[in-house]
């Protein structure tokens, strides 16, 4: 044993290697210090054996890279874990890089002979910096997307090239496929590389200059002393990383390149920038987001030599400090700004909505090969709202819900609960159908409802209401019970199979009122149609796709229609405003129509 | 270096040229001539070597450069009846190519539509020129709001604030009608504009 042990030796001389490396010598003072290149090498195995795993399972492609990171997230053992040490691993990899190289700065531990072990402290931060921003973009949800939109958008500050650069490292105009596999390929290959090969640099700069030191003052051998305290900063190191890990790791909803995520910030080592280039007018971003950091880099780079007077290192370590409380402070107003914002922290809340809703739809349906993303875009409760907000909101009011929306000047039914017999009851309540307050006097809860500020308000209808309905209410035997009847007849239609007639009860229902005459409605093959709304299935999915597609069709409002456009007109293409699809989504929205996970009915 | 020949005394002998190789080659000290030619043809033949490759690789890399982002066209958006003075966003529908794959009628973006005139109307790029943001119309007061970085624009399109982050006013692209069985329709010409300039120029 002992032979073949000594025969490796001389082939390679790798146990003499270890034993100098053991008993290397670590100057006196150099203890607290010395501590930060073992952890900084510590928590980049780390990322590199989560990273490497997570390699195995990672996809990149637009159509697939959220979805194999929701994979990793949700369906691989452990996977959660080990993309959540991956993620914050990173973020302490760059905390304990900043706090090494002001450490230095304080310690005055960049003089001779320990410039280049700083300058390559200096340039692992840049390096990590590169890691973090490339990796920011891998899971290719919105968050990542967008704020590398906006990062790469901001290369085009750079006069002359700036174009170019754009497209090299999105792979071409706009960004996509390539735009995933050229980050994939700087973070997992030539940032990693460059960290491995700077970490090893700068381990032998680090001996070269204690070697150095030692000489000159006392020493104690690296085993135990050092060995023991690097391994506990490791273990806090890793306790931190725990604790990080614990608090979760956001995945996101999937990119949607038509649907910008409005709050898209940086992560926390970018804050600082970002609050400090919003004191800039547009044409002179150039400063903020390149040159002064461009120039505080070079400020650093040049600490060592600066710092050879006394003068010069105080001068430094008031650099350092300076830098460190701008960050802080800007980060805080940054974030107090955001948090005073509402419509900030509503689109937080729509992309956490989105992302929870992502994920109960892939549970259900599965991910098709075209990417989850597909299963948002034919989402009811997803798409509902916003084409609602985009086509329907500037009448409409949508008055009731987790998110309500208001129109401006609500000139059309608030359409919340459309059809229920809550909502019908107070469309045929006189005052109700026609309240119209004077536009000073909206508020979220005193606005028009139902036919206040149309051309139907003082119509047929509230004429019905105002002249004949007392009096019917009265003739009629158990008149307002016989009412009340009427009304959750008209609900239930919205509930009813198309093909079912209702009950003689309900027709006649219907003929007592005189809802049927002519010039009225049609229900259920009585009264004409063309002249108000056909009630046949009122509120329900059909019917509302009919009025949504147009509303000028003789079974609704035909010539009489008041300014609603026809958004999916039939046989005329040409028109269209809406899809037949975006059309259902509406309608089932409106319903409240849409897949849940759990067995009880939505809301 | 001291250290260095103590870590690593049993490859003390790498650094003298051995007398007898494999290739039968006898060592080129004797001649200071025929050293430096050796010296240059292994420059010369490692350079060759790597650069190959390299120049293979560098030639990839910058293809994107190659490529044009898609020059505007006109697209029939909307009838204008259904158009009025509130800002109404449009989707663009067009053919989207990514690498290798098409996606025919995709939404590839979108413009806000406003009516300015009985018979007119003004379209506004929803990018933000200033770091590609798209903006919001804040109903509340009348105007285009940029979430990303605060910035406020009036309805046409201009800068509202003293000290805007965007460079310039937001893009409005050309408008054109046509008429067709009696409905008129806008027609929008729609294109990418360099994002973080002053001036307005296609991407």
């Amino acid at each position: 044993m002992n032979t073949l042990l000594r025969w490796l030796e001389d082939r390679t001389g790798l146990a003499s290697a270890c034993r100098g490396c053991l008993e290397r010598p670590v100057p006196a003072g150099r203890c607290c210090l010395g501590v930060w290149p073992s952890v900084i090498l510590f928590v980049f195995v780390v990322e590199a054996i989560t990273g490497l795993v997570l390699w195995m399972y990672y996809s990149p492609s637009a159509q697939s890279a959220w979805e194999s990171v929701y994979y990793v997230q949700h369906e691989v053992l452990g996977g959660a874990v080990l993309r959540g040490i991956h993620y914050h691993a990173g973020q302490v990899l760059l905390a304990a890089l900043a706090l090494y190289v002001l450490h230095a700065i304080f310690a005055r531990a960049y003089r001779a002979p320990r410039e280049v072990e700083f300058l390559l402290a200096v340039l692992l931060v840049l390096v990590t910096l590169g890691l973090l921003l490339t990796g920011d973009l891998l899971s290719w949800s919105q968050r990542g997307y967008w704020s590398t939109n906006v990062r790469t958008n901001f290369l085009l500050l750079i006069p002359g090239i700036g174009s170019a650069l754009r497209k090299l490292a999105i792979g071409g105009p706009e960004m996509g496929h390539l735009t995933l596999t050229r980050f994939f390929a700087l973070h997992a290959g030539l940032f990693s590389a460059a960290l491995a090969a700077l970490l090893w640099l700068h381990a032998r700069a680090v001996w070269r200059a204690d070697q150095i030191e030692a000489a000159g003052s006392g020493a104690s051998p690296y085993w135990p002393g050092q060995s023991l305290r690097n391994a506990s900063a490791c273990a806090v190191a890793l306790v931190v990383i725990a604790v990080l890990v614990a608090t979760g790791t956001e995945l996101g909803s999937p990119r949607d390149p038509i649907d910008a995520y409005a709050a898209a910030r940086p992560d926390w080592y970018f804050i600082g920038v970002y609050q400090f280039a919003n004191y800039f007018p547009g044409g002179l971003k150039i400063v903020p987001i390149f040159l002064v950091p461009g120039a505080i880099v070079l400020v650093f780079l040049a600490m060592p030599w600066v710092g050879r007077s006394r003068v010069g290192h105080v001068a430094n370590v008031v650099i350092a400090a300076g830098l460190l409380i701008a960050a802080v402070v800007l980060s805080a107003i940054s974030l107090a700004h955001d948090r005073a914002n509402p419509s900030h922290q509503e689109s937080l809340q729509a992309e956490h909505a989105s992302a929870e809703r992502v994920l109960e739809l892939v549970k259900a349906k599965g991910i098709p090969t075209a990417g989850a993303l597909a299963l948002l875009w034919d989402d009811s409760k997803t798409q509902g709202p916003k084409l609602f907000k985009q086509h329907c909101a500037s009448c409409h009011d949508y008055n009731g819900g987790e998110r309500p929306m208001l129109a401006e000047k609500p000139s059309a039914p608030d359409l919340y609960d459309f059809a229920s017999v809550q909502w019908l009851t107070g469309f045929l309540d006189l005052k109700q159908l026609a309240f119209n307050p004077p536009p000073e006097e909206l508020s979220p809860s005193n606005r028009p409802k139902y036919f206040g500020n149309t051309k139907f308000q003082k119509g047929k209808m509230a004429t019905f209401l105002k002249d004949d309905l007392p009096s019917l209410k009265k003739d009629i035997d158990d008149g307002p019970a016989q009412f009340r009847k009427l009304i959750e007849a008209l609900a239930a239609e919205s509930e009813r199979a198309s093909s079912t007639k209702p009950s003689e009860d309900t027709l006649a229902l219907f003929e007592d009122f005189t809802c049927t005459s002519s010039g009225c409605h049609h229900f259920h093959g009585n009264g004409e149609k063309g002249a108000a709304p056909d009630l046949t299935g009122y509120g329900s999915r059909e019917w509302l796709i009919g009025i949504i597609s147009d509303p000028a069709h003789k079974r609704f409002y035909g010539a009489k229609n008041d300014r609603m456009p026809s958004y999916a007109p039939a046989g005329r293409p040409d028109q269209q405003v809406l899809t037949p699809r975006q059309v259902e989504m509406l309608a089932e929205w409106l319903r409240r129509q849409w897949y849940e996970p759990s067995a009880t009915p939505a809301e | 270096m001291q250290r260095l020949g103590r870590d690593f005394k049993g490859n003390a002998s790498m650094s003298t040229t051995s007398s007898n190789g494999c290739c039968g080659c006898r060592s080129g000290a004797g001649d200071p001539r025929r050293g430096f030619l050796a010296k240059l043809g292994a420059l010369v033949l490692a350079l060759v070597a790597y650069v190959t490759p390299a120049i293979a690789g560098l030639v990839a890399f910058l293809n994107p450069l190659r490529q044009k982002s898609k020059s505007g066209e006109f697209i029939r958006l909307a009838a204008l009846d259904t158009l009025d003075g509130t800002p109404r966003k449009v989707a663009i529908i067009q053919d989207r190519t990514d690498a290798w794959n098409r996606y025919p009628n995709q939404p590839v973006g979108a413009v806000w539509l406003r009516k300015v005139g009985e018979n007119e109307v003004k379209a506004i790029h929803v990018v933000c020129p200033h770091a590609g943001c798209f903006i919001d119309y804040d109903a509340a007061n009348n105007r285009f709001v940029c979430p990303c970085h605060t910035a406020h624009f009036d309805l046409d399109g201009v800068r509202l604030d003293a000290t805007s982050s965007s460079p310039r006013d937001l893009d409005t692209l050309e408008v054109d009608y046509e008429t067709k069985d009696g409905v008129k329709y806008v027609l929008v010409k729609f294109q990418n504009f360099r994002i973080g300039t002053a001036d307005k120029v296609e991407a």
